[in-house]
């Protein structure tokens, strides 16, 4: 919304009112005070004016008139009754007409309590019912997919469930059926409504038409608790709502925000909450005693580890971890590393992002709300609804809505491609040469380079795929930043990944945007923190290399899964293995916590409080709704305490505290507090940096001048799906039942040549692993490229390489 | 692979012919629903699926389409499907009655399929015959000025000489009475189904095909 | 009587629908002369000059619908042949007797709006009209009255036939926009109205068939010479569908400003076995109905008919004798519109059900001494003080549409229906 917005004068309810000049009436009149009923409208989706209970009376030259006050741009001069007699009867009758169908089930809808048909009933509605004839019935709660249950008799038909879905997500899968008095929401028999943001739909149902499994009969809306605070599922910053029912998360609601996510959620976001209570949660320290773990006491298990620490210098500790904790802890844990072990080997990424400094300083950059005046929009990276949804919504809404011309470039089709105006399907490892295609605006690409001279261009650039190296991304972006207007939004995926790297979790980072190598920064923080070790930090391929070979000895893993995540998890597994020492702070038994010697409970999403910082720089708040399981306790607390144990107190008595000291040590987050997130301007977040002068670390993106490496078989396409093997989406029991089958996807034409057929059992075979899989068609994909989705159980280990070597499952029989 | 290799080669013609003749291939799944029913036999799932396929919409988005309108028959239909106009000026001319003999002749509820599939009956709001009323028609072919009796006639008719092509002007000839308007000289195209008979959906019976 | 529209029909009863007889009958000359002569402009200024008015019901100045579009391009002309107004039947016997005329007012027409894609939506009932023009213009792009380049004047024109399948809706012009489109048949909210934004979001003018088979007789005889044709505000002929209790149904091509009487008892021969006339609907099973005691002598133009609290519609004139149960008839309109509700809003789609199942409540001899005012009441929620032009709670006048047979039987018929209730005698089981 423009700053200077003019406004005009309308005549609500006799009262003259300035309203800003071209706003909807039914929202003009709510910022004003005049709450009119509504059903149909919803403020992110187009007007359609359906349900009729907005009616009111608007003065024509003509004389008075009902119209829809959703559907009436506010001019000036109006002159609107919302209260007249007619407006009154016209709203009631609607009311009436809304209800003879209705079941009237209110004691047993999940609604019940928060559903507009009930209150408008109770403020508007008439008090008997004058309708004697049989009411409509259809068939009890259907399932129309795994997560969402319709039942169309509560149904009244306002359509903001089949219009999100055409409009808003783009899978129509929910539709209107039949016509008339019959008319009906539906799906296709055999096409069920699985959506990546079905829940949405349950959400923005007006009525308890739409349930979302995981929650229904779980609780009653007025015995609901809840709490704002944010997705930590992806590195986005979506804006929530936890809801719990007797210290128990049952629900998870959209917050609707300007910056982020409208309101909208992934149903990942959404229905995540389920691990929060599992079962599988620890609960106690876990100290492993001849190859098993048994139950420890905190006292035993911090003086265990701080017992095993002197047997190692510094430089044989490393960190790995950081990216799904809030900023207070990430820094707690780089102080702890940097100052109490002195120890430079520090990486909050898994060898599966890009380069540290560009990501958190490349300029000039793009924030999430310049999508909304992009005239082109450039999409080099990963397919963004698998890894990054609700930025797919964003981006899908500047290309449908919007008119921005989108350019996207991935191995196969991507989620976007049906809105982009130009896309293109390039085999890995050739990316270079397509990129300087695109620059010189050679053949297929003229047109896509034509749309890129017109600016704003907003260039959102990642990796397409695992295994295909971060530095692609970096010459894309610096060919982006030269065009008109140009700015660049880098991407990963990992919750709060870009707040660990602001926090110094980085061997090549300090706190606050500064990088290592600067003097001036590393002097101002020893001051603060004391000295800082001299030597080099590795990066996680580094560290996990060291450990393999023996120069590192020991780990902290902050909630992190290396054995899963890392891109070579066989390195992974075998350096986890030869570690003399692992520290674990988890959750769950993960992978790679295994192979740990102690593992810490701590308390995560929804327990902890504190800050993170999403993929364009915004810091949101984050806040506890329920108290971590048995004895877990926030990472910080835990590593203070260790401090102590080692001689050196971290001073962190508070998440508070820590975020406290975070905005005076760290450059780039000075002058934000909680306060100014809770109460204050930052309640949609704060942008570090606030401006380009601002930015501490200025890193120009340039090209690093990559050449096209020429793979002589199959290149490999391996790319991330939304509900893939993660151990929260596996200790969520909904999600983890939508984890798909891993296949191995290849080209039609392809397969011919390589005389494969479809489910035709394979060995794939990669520079660092190999899987089992069966082989299904994409004809959307690059020619002679190998599409895997990546981190599935049948997936886990195949590791990532360019190069890809597909055997027949008989000639291998044979072979041996 | 693609659903439409069940179709005949003449179907995928009319289809690709169809879906050039407008700016939005959206646009076609009108046409090409009919021309889906006469391939599958009705507007059935799968002819919805075949119709998704050929526009590139969701199966749910062309249920929604087709189960809009009152002619694309989801559930198949008899070999002559019998529409009978109840509407008000053929309800005010004796239609109800038209409609129970028709209903009592070929032993078939309105709205059903007769168990051997000849007959489907069904009552119609307005056919834009009023001036002939009550009219009936047979695959859409039309027949107006219909009395009990003969409504009678024509079912027996249709039953026992199972003409392949129904052409409007024969039964009118037979069974009809009074006219909206003169018809002017008799068509040579009839209905081979109940899809409305037009040669761009390959449904336009011609009287010299008859065998 | 002037002829206009039925003239060839008139005289060529067996061939009038043939290319051969409509160029005989100086047929497509008229494109000839205007694609060499005239300019798009002065095509569109005969049509304002003619005063005509639309006949596909709402009665609406063509030239100044014309004059609505703005200055974007391509541009739509969509010709409405979705005829489905109970008691309507006269776009289909132009359609099938005359297609060429239809087809040269199209090109015409589209010349002048400067449109190169018009469209036919001829309703899916209708296969021989459908047939008919598909033949017609197939013989029109044969002869090059079609097509590109059309009589070497580099203007082109396509016409692509979309056959409708079964819905009245289609019929409202913006729900008719969405079917060619390939959605459901809703209306749309308007504005935007479709001269502005129609068809695929374009500029896009919608006009009925008669309407359009006029605009061959206006360019060739002059707009001012049309607008001479009748009264001052009912300019030119007017087909009628006659039908019900009459003894002389059928179409009536005539120049409007006879009474009532004239027209009922004069052209449609009067009532049926001597019978006597109970009432009858002046304008599609839409408008309000009329009585002979309060509208026999009013004439016959779209002016007076407003006056006295209905309209002309579509043309379609329903006679009922004095055997007619009005509650019956009432209840046959009103399912009709419950029928053919598209379900959009919730005023239609609830209320004519509800209408529906009230009515038919009463006639199974159930009737509530209350559902006279219920009837009423849930009339109102659907058009807002039942007053004429009715105003409504809903996005269309279909909605609006069901409640006229109801306001009418409650004002002429009310005792009877009271007596109805009263007898609790089922009527329909
Ligand atoms: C419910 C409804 C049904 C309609 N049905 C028809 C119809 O069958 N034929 C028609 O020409 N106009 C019909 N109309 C009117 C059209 O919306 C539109 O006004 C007309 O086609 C414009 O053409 P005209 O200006 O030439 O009359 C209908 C309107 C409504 C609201
Ligand atoms: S299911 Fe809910 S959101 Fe969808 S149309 Fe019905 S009431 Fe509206
Ligand atoms: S809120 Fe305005 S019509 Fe539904």
């Amino acid at each position: 919304m423009s700053e200077h917005s003019e406004s005009v004068t309308i005549t609500i309810d006799d009262v003259e009112h300035s309203v800003p000049v071209g706003a909807l009436l039914i929202k003009a009149a709510e910022d004003v005070g005049t709450y009119i009923p509504r059903f149909c409208w919803h403020p992110r989706m187009k007007s359609v004016g359906m349900c009729r209970m907005c009616l009111v009376e608007v003065e024509t030259p003509r004389g008075k008139i009902l119209t829809t006050a959703c559907t009436t741009l506010v001019a000036d001069g109006l002159s609107v009754e919302t209260e007249s007699d007619v407006a009154v009867k016209a709203q009631e009758g609607v009311l009436e007409f809304l209800l003879i169908n209705h079941p009237l089930d209110c004691p047993i809808c999940d609604k019940g309590g928060e559903c507009p048909l009930q209150d408008q009933t109770l403020a508007y509605g008439p008090g008997e019912s004058r309708f004697v004839e049989p009411k409509r019935r259809f068939e009890k709660p259907m399932e129309i997919s795994d997560l969402v249950l319709l039942d169309r008799e509560r149904c009244i038909l306002c359509a903001r469930c089949t219009r999100f879905s055409e409009e808003i997500s783009g899978d129509p899968l929910i539709e209107f059926a039949e016509r008339g008095n019959v008319t009906q929401v539906l799906t296709f028999p055999d096409e069920p409504f699985a959506s990546y943001f079905s829940g949405n739909t349950v959400e923005i149902c007006p009525v308890g038409a739409l349930t979302a499994k995981p929650y229904r009969f779980r609780a009653r809306p007025w015995d609901l608790e809840s709490v704002e605070s944010v997705s930590l599922v992806d590195s986005f910053g979506s804006k929530i709502s936890i809801q719990s029912s007797q210290n128990e998360v049952v629900r998870i609601n959209g917050v609707d925000n300007e910056t982020t996510n409208h309101g909208w959620l992934s149903d990942k976001d959404r229905f995540i909450f389920e691990a929060v209570h599992s079962t599988h949660r620890l609960r106690t320290p876990l100290i492993k005693e001849g190859g098993d773990f048994r139950e420890a006491g905190w006292n035993e298990a911090l003086d265990l580890i701080s017992d095993r620490l002197g047997g190692f210098s510094g430089v044989e500790v490393a960190g790995l971890g950081g990216a799904r904790s809030t900023n207070e802890e990430a820094y707690i844990f780089g102080k702890f590393l940097r100052t109490v072990v002195a120890t430079p080997h520090i990486d909050a990424q898994l060898g599966d992002g890009l380069d540290s400094q560009f990501l958190v300083g490349a300029t000039p950059r793009a924030e999430i709300a310049d999508l909304e005046k992009a005239a082109t929009i450039l999409l080099w990276g990963p397919d963004l609804k698998e890894e990054l949804p609700v930025l797919y919504l964003r981006v899908r809404r500047a290309a449908t809505e919007l008119g921005a011309s989108l350019i996207v470039l991935h191995p196969r089709r991507t989620g976007l491609d049906d809105v982009a105006d130009h896309s293109f399907t390039y085999r890995p490892g050739r990316g270079p040469d397509i990129l300087r295609k695109l620059i010189a605006g050679e053949g297929e690409y003229a047109a896509a380079r034509e749309d890129l001279a017109s600016g704003p261009v907003v260039a959102i650039v990642g990796r397409s795929g695992l295994a295909e190296g971060p530095r692609l991304a970096e010459a894309v972006a610096a060919f982006a930043r030269d065009l008109p207007g140009g700015k660049i939004l880098p991407i990963v995926r990992r919750g709060n990944v870009l707040g660990a790297l602001d926090m110094g979790l980085s061997p090549t980072l300090l706190p606050g945007r500064a990088a290592l190598a600067s003097t001036s920064a590393k002097v101002e923080l020893e001051r603060l923190w004391g000295p800082l070790p001299d030597a080099i930090g590795r990066t996680s391929r580094g560290i996990l290399e060291g450990l393999a070979d023996e120069t590192i000895k020991a780990v902290f893993l902050l909630g992190s899964d290396p054995a899963r995540d890392f891109v070579d998890p066989a390195l992974a597994r075998q350096a986890l293995g030869n570690a003399k020492f692992v520290v674990s702070f988890d959750l769950f038994i993960s992978d790679s916590s295994h192979y740990a010697d102690v593992v810490l409970p701590v308390e995560g999403f929804a327990e902890v409080e504190g800050t993170v910082t999403n993929i364009e720089g915004r810091v949101q708040k984050v806040n506890r709704m329920v108290p971590g399981p048995g004895q877990s306790r926030p990472s910080w607390a835990v590593l203070d305490d260790l401090s102590r144990r080692l001689g050196t107190d971290l001073g962190a008595t508070s998440a508070e505290s820590i975020s406290k000291e975070i905005s005076a040590v760290a450059p780039a987050y000075r002058g934000i507090s909680w306060d100014l997130l809770d109460w204050g301007q930052g309640r949609e977040g704060v942008l570090v940096p606030l401006s380009e002068s601002d930015q501490p670390l200025q890193y120009v993106p340039v090209d690093p001048g990559l050449r096209t490496v020429s793979v002589a078989g199959m290149s490999l396409h391996l790319g991330r799906v939304l509900y893939d093997d993660g151990v929260l989406t596996r200790m969520s029991p909904s999600l983890a039942a939508l984890m798909p089958t891993a296949a191995v996807y290849i080209h039609p034409r392809d397969a011919r040549a390589l005389n494969l057929e479809e489910e035709q059992h394979v060995e794939v075979i990669t520079g660092t692993g190999y899987a089992d899989l069966a082989v299904a068609f994409d004809d959307s994909l690059a020619r002679r490229t190998v599409y895997l989705p990546a981190n599935l159980p049948e997936t886990a280990m195949v590791g990532s390489s360019l190069e890809v070597t597909l055997k027949p499952i008989e000639d291998f029989g044979e072979e041996s | 692979m693609s659903r439409l290799a069940e179709w005949s080669r003449n179907a995928r013609l009319r289809a690709n012919e169809v879906l050039s003749a407008y700016p939005d291939r959206r646009s076609a799944v009108m046409p090409l629903l009919y021309i889906a029913a006469l391939e599958r036999g009705s507007v059935d799932e799968g002819a919805q699926r075949d119709v998704a396929e050929l526009t590139g919409l969701t199966a749910a988005q062309v249920q929604s389409v087709a189960s809009f309108y009152t002619m694309y028959k989801r559930h198949g239909v008899g070999e002559y499907l019998v529409s009978v106009c109840t509407s008000i000026s053929c309800f005010l001319l004796g239609a109800d009655d038209v409609l129970g003999a028709i209903i009592d002749e070929t032993s078939t509820p309105d709205g059903e399929t007769s168990e051997d599939n000849v007959f489907s009956i069904e009552h119609v709001e307005c056919i834009g015959s009023c001036g002939g009323a009550p009219a009936v028609q047979v695959n859409y072919e039309l027949v107006e000025g219909i009395t009990e009796e003969k409504a009678r006639e024509l079912c027996r008719w249709l039953y026992g000489s199972r003409p392949k092509i129904v052409l409007s002007d024969e039964m009118q000839q037979l069974f009809g009475g009074t006219c909206s308007f003169d018809w002017g000289p008799a068509e040579e195209s009839g209905a081979i189904s109940a899809v409305p008979s037009l040669e761009a959906y390959g449904s336009a019976g011609r009287e010299s095909q008859q065998p | 009587m002037t002829s206009i529209l039925t003239a060839r029909m008139n005289e060529y009863p067996r061939d009038s629908h043939e290319l051969a007889t409509y160029e005989a009958t100086g047929g497509y000359t008229i494109l000839r002369k205007a694609l060499a002569e005239m300019s798009p402009e002065a095509v569109v200024e005969e049509v304002r000059a003619s005063s005509l008015k639309g006949r596909g019901g709402a009665n609406f100045p063509t030239g100044v619908k014309w004059g609505f579009l703005p200055p974007l391009y391509p541009r739509y002309l969509v010709i409405n042949a979705d005829e489905s107004e109970p008691g309507t039947f006269k776009d289909r016997q132009l359609l099938e007797r005359d297609p060429h005329q239809l087809i040269e007012g199209i090109a015409l027409s589209a010349y002048g709006l400067e449109v190169n894609h018009a469209f036919i939506y001829v309703r899916g009932e209708y296969p021989k009209s459908a047939r008919r023009i598909e033949r017609a213009l197939a013989e029109a792009r044969g002869e090059g009255y079609l097509g590109k380049d059309i009589l070497g004047s580099g203007y082109d024109l396509e016409i692509t036939l979309h056959l409708g399948a079964g819905a009245y809706i289609c019929g409202e012009e913006t729900a008719m926009l969405n079917s060619i489109e390939g959605k459901r048949g809703e209306p749309r909210i308007k504005p935007p109205f479709p001269a502005v934004e129609g068809l695929y979001s374009k500029p896009t003018i919608v006009n009925n068939v008669e309407t359009i088979s006029n605009v061959p007789w206006i360019i060739a005889n002059g707009g001012l010479n049309y607008a001479a044709i009748g009264p001052e505000a009912s300019a030119g002929t007017r087909m009628f569908s006659l039908s019900g209790h009459v003894k002389r149904p059928g179409n009536y091509e005539i120049i409007m400003g006879m009474t009532w009487r004239d027209f009922i008892y004069d052209l449609g021969g009067g009532i049926r076995d001597e019978r006597a006339l109970k009432c009858w609907i002046p304008g599609g099973a839409s408008a309000p109905w009329f009585i002979p005691d309060l509208h026999l002598d009013v004439p016959v133009t779209i002016d007076d008919t407003a006056t006295h609290g209905s309209m002309l519609g579509s043309g379609a004139v329903i006679v009922m004798d004095e055997t007619t149960n009005v509650v019956a008839a009432a209840h046959r309109i009103v399912r009709f519109f419950s029928h053919e509700s598209c379900g959009l809003c919730t005023p239609c789609r609830e209320g004519t059900t509800w209408l529906e199942n009230v009515l038919l409540r009463i006639l199974s001899g159930q009737g509530r001494s209350i559902d006279m005012d219920l009837l009423l009441d849930i009339s109102d929620n659907i058009s807002p003080g039942l007053k004429w032009p009715p105003a409504q709670t809903t996005i269309c006048p279909l909605g609006p549409s069901s409640v006229s047979p109801i306001t009418s039987i409650m004002a002429y018929f009310r005792a009877e229906v009271e007596e109805m209730i009263a007898s609790q005698e089922a009527i329909i089981v």
